[in-house]
């Protein structure tokens, strides 16, 4: 009740304060039916009409005297002073552009950053998968005894527990797909999904057109009706212009025909916030989708599947989690008849396990957690240094308005209403630096996200940044916090003096003043402090950087064009399929510009790997990374020849095994010895390869690794009947027109494989030290206007100090003080802020510096040099920023500074 | 120095605009009625002993208005003239109540006091 009365009274209050020409005529048609009742009364009395109107006024008080005392009433005090507080500030700061546009460009800067950041926080780590009940979602991993848990399922695996509907109401699975689609020309490469027979019920997401998949689709063969799919709007939207009629047409899926059963909305995402499926595909289907690959036949070798589950209502996490324990052993040894295998899980204390899941799962969370969290501290640090600033340049400001503060206080105005009005002028500093910062922050996210997504090592990574309601919570706590922080202090300060001091002295130097000048001292200490441990930070990964791009890759990249063709799925295999790839590499070599042609299996810095256990024979076994490569690969590639020869078309299956090996490699099988001609054995394969050449080690996985031992076999001997290859081509000059060429060479000798895709190993190369380029990129921006910040604050505040000091300095000028001695003095000012800042800044750049230690390449958080460098920059800006107020105070002429008073 | 300027603003308690007040509300409070109606009803009620300024009966009835005491709506007079009737609101009513006992044990404590100074 209370409460509504004085929203009533509250609308009442706003209604006059908008509806001013309403309020003032009803005021004014009240007072005159008063009046006007009033002076028929007089009149009935036997008064004269002049007598009566002039005896009403005169009882009344006089209309305008009572309308004035009335207005005053209706006024709505707090909103009126607050507008005329918030023109007031608008034109103080429009006076001072330059204060100002450093203060919202600081203010937006740090809001941005960390705004954007922050969406990519929570598009990654925080929001919910858009589905039903999200929270009853839980995500399941495999604890074998390993440092991490195993995320990956086998098809045995997640069979067993698929129909455990004691404490799961459905348990699904799901694998992120490269399906290749029959469209107009040829075949088309779309991202799909294989799911289980229970992922659209669990997901609870109803279909926009159609049915989705049930346990019914997810059989060899599919449901009696036939193999289903189920696309996305997009795709729909894409592939079939939105047509009515989809529904029961066919889609050719890796040359099989599937029947389309059901369109998902757009905001259906599936169970993996990174990716955006357009056909998601039975599982079962994956002999066929997959070939000649079959994860399903691969049993416990294949581990492809991720697995969720929701659980029934009622049950918890725990419960769940007991079941599951109960449950692994039996699982375990349906799985498989292997018994090392089941031995080797068992030595691990093999089971199941179950995770909060609302929000989907993704390998992406695991790979940029880290790398998240370090530049969401370097936001806070800049937004942390941005408020300092400002607080120190308020506070400076506020000392030099110290004398119309006093003045407004001395006549009558409140302490509080002062600070009302010095909190107004930074809370709007605040919002229209955050409004800035947040209109910047989606552009910001969204190339952060893509440069940070770009080293993964599947390059599909889709991300949700868009600005949602916990974004916008977020910011808005960042502005309110920033305004208090930035406002209250120097607000405070500045009218917490004694007024006659303030009125009397003016510019006097005084002895009052020293005590309260400790504050901003340790304000810009802190500012200064900051700066240095960011700049240190950036140094260390700057200099881990150029590093890795020096140690180099054990390749040339410049120049060379990596082309992937895919052809597991056309007709030709083995030998038939060689000649193609020979055609299309001769075909390739006739291209202007371009220098060698050859082929390799596995890009390297990808991320992908392939490996084996070799020895020499009778010698002990090691692990060998393999490559298969065609000829001229390492002509093609510059990695050094050191003995022997390249592969050749002519190394078939029938001349022989070969196998080229890195140094590492030669030495590891052959030490001490000449590998040329010898042999290597696979002993669990049985089989024996002759080493045709030595050569140079170059990086494999990533450029982080030092080079594997690793071995090359020839594409003419590999195992795999249809291996899809990537054409290597190095190239001079323009690579552009090459990318034509190959989609035409291609449509000629292979006309059903998708088009080649064409990439240049240095941008594979960028991709693999993605988020180390990223973060020190990034370090170095930041660092940069940590830099720019602080010397504005140093200049700043020295400035405004020194312009207070104008007549103490004319007077010791006047005194015979040198030109010279009042540079020094005022120098010293910030010559001890900023080295007792840098101290305590080197400090903490030595402890900060250790949660770097995981993302620097060869470089120590405590490298001398660097931190000596940052400290020496930090001093050569904060000495060019001291030193333009200093020689400005000993410009003063004596006369003019002490007749100002 | 500060408190000596906030001191210097505030006023003092206005004992006879907090009567006004209470006496408003009570005539309110039988029915509602504009502004000179209530000073008509004023001046019988109270008679000679507590003289009320018309100068001040506005202010007053406009303050309790903003408090949520009372609420205003325009109505036709019985010569058909448009005036701005008050009535009381649910709040003020219980401030009526409140005040009225307010009233009776300050006057009750007040005689209270002035007895027990005739009895020495």
């Amino acid at each position: 009740m209370k409460i509504r009365h004085r929203l009533s009274s509250l609308l009442l209050r706003v209604r006059t304060l908008f509806d001013k020409r309403h309020v003032e005529e009803e005021l004014d048609e009240e007072l005159r039916f008063h009046l006007d009742s009033q002076v028929e009364q007089l009149l009935s009395q036997g008064m004269s009409a002049s007598e009566a109107r002039s005896t009403a006024m005169k009882l009344l008080g006089g209309i305008e005297r009572q309308k004035e005392q009335l207005r005053e009433l209706w006024q709505f005090r707090a909103v009126e002073n607050f507008l005329r507080d918030m023109s007031f500030s608008a034109r103080l700061l429009r006076k001072s552009p330059g204060f100002t546009a450093v203060a919202l460009l600081t203010l937006a800067l740090g809001v941005g950053a960390n705004t954007a950041v922050f969406s990519l926080i929570n598009g990654l780590l925080l929001r919910p998968l858009p589905v039903p009940h999200a929270g009853q979602l839980a995500v399941l991993r495999i604890e074998e005894g390993g440092p991490e848990p195993n995320y990956s399922f086998c098809t045995p695996f997640f069979r067993g527990l698929e129909n455990r509907h004691d404490v799961f109401a459905e348990v699904f699975a799901y694998n992120a797909d490269t399906l290749q689609v029959q469209g107009g020309s040829g075949n088309e490469n779309i991202r799909g999904m294989l799911v289980s027979g229970q992922f659209f019920p669990a997901l609870q997401t109803t279909p926009l057109m159609g049915r989705y998949l049930t346990p019914e689709d997810d059989r060899t063969g599919g449901s009696a009706a036939g193999l289903a799919v189920v696309i996305s709007e997009r795709f729909w939207e894409n592939w079939f212009n939105r047509a009515p009629d989809v529904l029961g047409r066919k889609l050719v899926i890796a040359n099989v025909p599937f029947t389309v059963v059901g369109v998902m909305p757009k905001q259906f995402i599936g169970a993996d916030p990174t990716q955006r499926p357009e056909i998601f595909a039975p599982l079962s289907a994956d002999p066929i989708i997959d070939a000649p690959r079959n994860h399903i036949d691969a049993g416990i070798n294949a581990w492809w599947l991720t697995v969720v589950a929701r659980l029934q209502p009622g049950v918890s996490l725990e419960q769940a989690n007991a079941a599951l324990l109960t449950i692994s052993g039996p699982i375990l040894h349906e799985a498989s008849t292997d018994s090392s295998f089941i031995a080797d899980e068992e030595k691990g204390h093999f089971h199941f396990a179950a995770e909060p899941g609302s929000r989907g799962f993704t390998y992406a969370r695991m790979l940029f957690r880290k790398a998240l969290v370090a530049m969401f501290s370097m936001c806070g640090g800049i937004l942390l240094l941005a408020c300092l600033n400002l607080t120190s340049l308020l506070m400076a400001r506020g000392a030099a308005r110290e004398r119309e503060l006093a003045m407004r206080l001395a006549m009558g105005a409140t302490r509080r209403r002062l600070i009302h009005q010095l909190l107004v002028e930074s809370l709007l500093i605040a919002t229209v630096g955050t409004a800035l910062g947040l209109a910047a922050a989606p552009l910001v996210s969204r190339s952060l996200g893509a440069m940070l997504m770009s080293g993964s090592a599947s390059q599909s990574v889709m991300l949700d940044t868009s600005l949602d309601m916990r974004v916008f919570l977020f910011a808005a706590f960042i502005a309110v916090t920033a305004a208090v922080l930035i406002g209250l202090v120097p607000a405070l300060q500045a009218t917490g003096g004694d007024l006659n001091d303030h009125i009397k002295e003016g510019q006097h130097a005084s002895k009052t003043h020293e005590r309260r000048r400790i504050l901003p001292r340790v304000l810009m200490a802190s500012e200064v402090a900051l700066a240095l441990v960011l700049v240190a930070g950036a140094a260390l990964l700057a200099t881990s950087l150029v590093r890795l791009y020096k140690s180099g890759a054990g390749f040339d990249p410049t120049g060379v064009v990596n082309i992937a063709f895919s052809m597991d799925k056309q007709q030709l295999e083995g030998d038939q399929l060689m000649q193609i790839y020979r055609q299309l590499g001769e075909g390739l070599s006739h291209q202007p510009g371009v220098r060698s042609v050859s082929f390799q299996f596995i890009v390297p810095l990808s991320d992908r790997g392939w490996n084996g256990v070799y020895s020499a024979p009778g010698g002990s076994s090691h692990l060998i990374f393999l490559n298969s490569v065609g000829p001229n690969y390492f002509e093609t590639m510059r990695i050094p020849l050191h003995l022997g020869r390249e592969f050749q078309w002519s190394d078939t299956k029938d001349s022989g095994l070969k196998m080229i090996l890195n140094q590492s490699a030669a030495k590891l099988l052959f030490p001490r010895r000449n590998a040329l001609r010898q042999q290597v054995v696979n002993p669990r394969e049985k089989t024996s390869y002759e080493v045709v050449a030595v050569v140079g080690d170059a990086k494999y996985r990533d450029m982080r690794s030092p080079p594997p031992p690793a071995g090359y076999v020839p594409i003419t001997q590999d195992l795999q009947k249809k291996p899809s290859l990537n054409a290597v081509v190095r190239v001079d000059g323009s690579q552009a027109p090459l990318a034509a060429a190959a989609r035409s060479i291609a449509a000629r000798l292979a006309p059903t494989i998708p088009a080649p895709v064409m990439t240049t190993l240095d941008e594979v190369l960028n991709n693999s030290i993605g988020p180390q380029r990223m973060m020190a990129l990034l370090a170095l921006f930041f660092a940069g206007c940590a830099l720019l910040v602080t010397a504005i604050g140093l200049y700043g505040t020295l400035a405004y100090t020194t312009a207070r000091r104008t007549s103490e300095i004319g007077i010791r000028m006047a005194l015979g003080a040198q030109r010279s001695g009042v540079v020094a003095m005022i120098f010293r000012e910030n010559a001890l802020v900023a080295g007792i800042g840098s101290g305590a800044g080197l400090a903490a750049a030595v402890l900060a510096s250790r949660a770097l230690a995981s993302f620097l390449y060869e470089t120590s958080p405590r490298d001398p040099w660097v931190l000596v460098a940052s400290v020496a920059t930090l001093t050569a800006i904060a000495s060019a920023a001291s030193l333009l107020p200093a020689l400005r105070a000993a410009r003063i002429e004596p006369i003019t500074a002490i007749r100002c008073e | 120095m500060s408190s000596v300027t906030e001191r210097n603003m505030s006023k003092p308690p206005d004992f006879v605009q907090g009567t006004l007040d209470v006496l408003i509300l009570k005539i309110l409070a039988l029915e509602p009625l504009h502004g000179w109606a209530i000073s008509q009803r004023l001046k019988a009620v109270s008679g000679h002993v507590l003289q009320v300024s018309e100068g001040s009966l506005y202010p007053a009835l406009h303050k309790l208005e903003v408090t949520g005491w009372i609420t205003a709506k325009w109505r036709p007079t019985e010569n058909n003239r448009r005036a701005k009737f008050y009535s009381l609101t649910p709040s003020g009513q219980r401030a009526l109540k409140d005040q009225v006992a307010d009233w009776d044990r300050l006057s009750g404590a007040v005689s209270l006091v002035l007895r027990l100074g005739e009895a020495k």
